[in-house]
Order: C-alpha cells, then structure tokens, then sequence
C-alpha cells in the first residue's frame, strides 16, 4: 500500500488513517465538526500525497493530455489551471484532474478512483514514456492549505505575490532552495492552495505551515472534513458520487468537456450518450435538522414509488442540517420539490439550490489588500 | 425562467454549450465555467436585461450558480409583487 512521507508527522498528532483505492489516507485528526469548523473559519492544513503526479515537458505534453483527458489542454495559458477529468474507454470517470500550464512544463494531479496500477497502465498504453512523463507521485508531496484565512499564511510563507493569483492558477516559489510549485485551487468554496514540494524539504514546509495553521487557529484535517466540505460548497467529489454514478453527464459536469475537440479517451462514448439525450440528473437534497436516514444508498420516493438515490451525503455543520445529492429523472430534477425518504411514508426531503451555504472567503477582496 | 438564462447565457458569452449541457447547480465564477470578473459584469447585464431585475453592487454572491441567480430572480420578483 503507497503511503505518505508524512505518515509519520500527521501520526504524531493523532491522525487516524484508512486506505482508499490501496493508497493510505489520513482519514481525520480531531472529529469531523471540529475540522470542518477549522476550514469555514479559520484554516485546515491536510495530507493530499495520495493524488496522482505527473510533469510533463511542454513540446510532447500537449498532444498527450489534450489526447488523454475531456479538456481542452492547449487553450491553457500560461500560469493558469484547468479542472477536467480522466475518462475509461466506455466514458467513465477515472480520475478527476487539475492541468497546470508552467511555463515549460505541464503538472497533471490526478485523484483517482482506482489503484495506482491501473492509472499506470493507462498512462502506459496512452504513450507516457514516449511523451516524457515524470512521475512525481512518490518524489513530491502535495499539501492542501484550505479556509477562509488560508491567504494570511500563504502570504506569510511565500510573500504578498500570493494575494494576486486568481482562482486556479499556477506559481513558483522558493523553499530552503527548493522549487514549491503553488496551486492556487481548493474544492471547498473557502480560499484554497495545492502545494507541491519535493519530498527533501516536505517535513520542513509541514512543520512551518503547521505552526502557522495553529496560531490562525485552524487545524490539521482528513480526507473525511474535505468530503463534506465538498458537497456543502457543491464541488465535484470523485471520491463520493463521482465513484457511485461515474458517468459525467448524469454528474453535470460537461463543463470540463471539450465537446469540439476530435477525441479524448472515452469521449466517443460521451459524445454518443450525449447525442442521445440525458435522463438522468444530480440535485442537491436536504432534509429536517436531526434525520438520520439521508444517507448514501437511500431511496428517495415520489406517489409512491421509488424516483431517486441519495448518492453522496453529509452533516452541514454551517446550516446543522443534512445535505446530500441524489440522482433523479430529469423531470424531476429542479429544486423547491419534496419528496419522501427512505420509505413511501418517510420523512420529507427537498431538492434544493446548490450551494445552499455562503463561503466566508466570499467577502474577501485580496486584490484589495 | 432557467432555459431562458441559459440561452442568454450561452449568447452573451458564447459558450461552447447547449442549455441542457449546463446543470443549474454549475459554478458561474472561478471553478465550473471559470468565468472572470469581466464576464460577472456581462452576467449581471444578462440578469438585468432578461428579468429586469438590479442586481446591488454588494450581492455578486447571488452569482454561485444558475440556481442561485434563479432564486433570486424569483425572490425579488415575489418582493415586487408584494411592493405593487
């Protein structure tokens, strides 16, 4: 099983992990509330070595992400990031991928939903060696700096430059003589920061932003917080119903596809569902303060019978309510319906607009500070 | 009220798109569409103009998503209705 290199570091403050997809994750450090509350209002500092890392070289980069992934890759300007995804041939979700432009190189962070050697085999079988692929997944570490004063430290760390990169974008900074390359991204709706740093001066950048996560503070987090931070702020998550409905259509995520470019592994079989029309759709769900049955595999039913299934779900600590999302026909798919849950009779839920919460990084300017 | 903003949505700033292509859930500004600051004032005129409706200085929030600004709408459309 892959591990960390900061196993040992997140351990000794009492991290529990668990293993997803034979990767080792720091699954929590405090309880779920504790974290959560730590990101909305002040910081979370969180182990993301667990994604897949690549560089490629510009020149032969190119051709093969634009052939690999659903985005458009060449109209990637330079210093700036694009959110798409990695497909199987049949038009699955695979992975779900940022792709940096940095100037002569292109970074791919990948977290996927199958074990590492099947990433490999497609990387393989899609001509990585022949394109110069670098694998950096075990030689780098990638930490998520997260919340609404995630800026402050960056800004103390790299300097007041940080405050001016615009949502997914990318930048270089200096660390003990080693190159940082600084995502300026998150999933969380609060201001977020991807940090990849080669593993020599790992423990040294954990240990600096951890201290300075706690005097913000905030609070060391797992994968868990992020999974309901994800959904609360409405961002995609491969790891909840991207795994359990796989089919990016039905997910609403055609805006990571580039639907004019020639092909990109699985696109035919994306294209042609698309031809055909969509039935089914996701929409976010919420249910009265204290149910217990909004949960991931529940039924959701209508006159009767059975509509939808909740496919992700969590406990929104900022409205203390359950949210979830569930798959429905699309003649049902609109918000300001109720519905009964788990049984004919069951409690009500509603179809509601996402994302029901307002980040508090919304009512920060940085290009006013 | 929602396949008429994504028309003029997909219009205005000419999206590769067909309005059953975007969710009502999609993110209008950074993730999701990835629009800027610049196409946030061309949204706003969007709103304005398909449902006459101002949208305050202060409340770009509104702009989360396509539910959102619809909720908005519909509030402020209701609020009028209270006012008239």
């Amino acid at each position: 099983m892959r591990t960390s290199p900061l196993k040992d570091r997140f351990a000794d403050k009492g991290a529990i992990s668990r293993e997803r997809y034979g990767v080792e994750v720091v699954a929590r450090v405090a309880d779920k509330q504790t974290e959560c509350r730590a990101v909305r209002d002040a910081v979370g500092l969180t182990d993301f070595s667990f994604t897949r890392k690549y560089r490629i070289l510009a020149e032969q980069g190119l051709d093969f992400l634009d052939g690999l992934l659903a985005g458009n890759v060449p109209k990637i300007r330079f210093g700036r990031v694009l959110h798409t995804f990695l497909a199987d041939d049949d038009g699955l979700l695979v992975g779900d991928c940022y792709v940096a432009n940095n100037d002569e190189e292109f970074i791919l962070l990948c977290e996927s939903i199958v074990p590492d050697g099947e990433i490999d085999r497609v990387m393989q079988a899609h001509g990585a060696a022949v394109a110069g692929v670098e694998d950096l997944t075990t030689s780098h570490v990638l930490l998520s700096l997260d919340g609404f004063k995630a800026w402050e430290i960056a800004k103390e760390i790299f300097g007041a430059d940080v405050l001016g990169l615009p949502y997914l974008s990318i930048e270089v900074y200096p660390f003990q003589d080693q190159s940082v390359r600084l995502f300026r991204a998150g999933k969380t709706s609060e201001f977020g920061y991807l940090l990849l740093v080669p593993q020599a001066v790992a423990p040294a950048l954990f240990d600096t932003l951890a201290s300075a996560v706690e005097k913000h503070g905030g609070q060391l987090c797992g994968v868990d917080a992020h999974d309901d931070l994800r959904l609360e702020g409405r961002f995609f998550n491969i790891h909840a119903e991207g795994l359990r409905v796989r089919d990016p259509l039905v997910l609403g995520l055609q805006w990571m596809i580039d639907f004019d470019k020639d092909n990109f592994r699985g696109g035919e079989a994306i294209k042609r569902r698309r031809a055909q029309g969509i039935r089914r759709k996701i929409v976010g769900v919420a249910a009265e303060h204290g149910c217990d049955q909004l949960v991931t595999g529940a039924q959701i039913f209508h006159e009767g019978r059975t509509v939808a299934e909740v496919v992700a779900n969590c406990h929104s600590f900022v409205l203390e309510q359950p949210l979830g999302l569930a798959v429905f026909p699309v003649e049902l798919a609109y918000s300001g319906l109720s519905f009964r849950l788990a049984a004919a009779d069951g409690p009500t839920v509603r179809t509601i607009s996402m994302p029901p919460i307002m980040p508090k990084s919304l009512t920060v300017k940085l290009d006013e500070m | 009220m929602i396949t008429t903003f994504k028309e003029e949505l997909i219009r205005r700033l000419n999206l590769p798109f067909t309005p059953e292509d975007l969710h009502e859930d999609i993110s209008l500004l950074g993730s999701g569409l990835g629009l800027d600051s610049l196409d946030a004032l061309e949204i706003i005129l969007c709103i304005e103009s398909c449902f006459k409706i101002k949208i305050p200085d202060e409340n770009v929030a509104v702009l989360r998503s396509i539910n959102t600004v619809v909720d908005f709408v519909i509030e402020q459309q209701e609020r009028k209705g209270v006012t008239a």
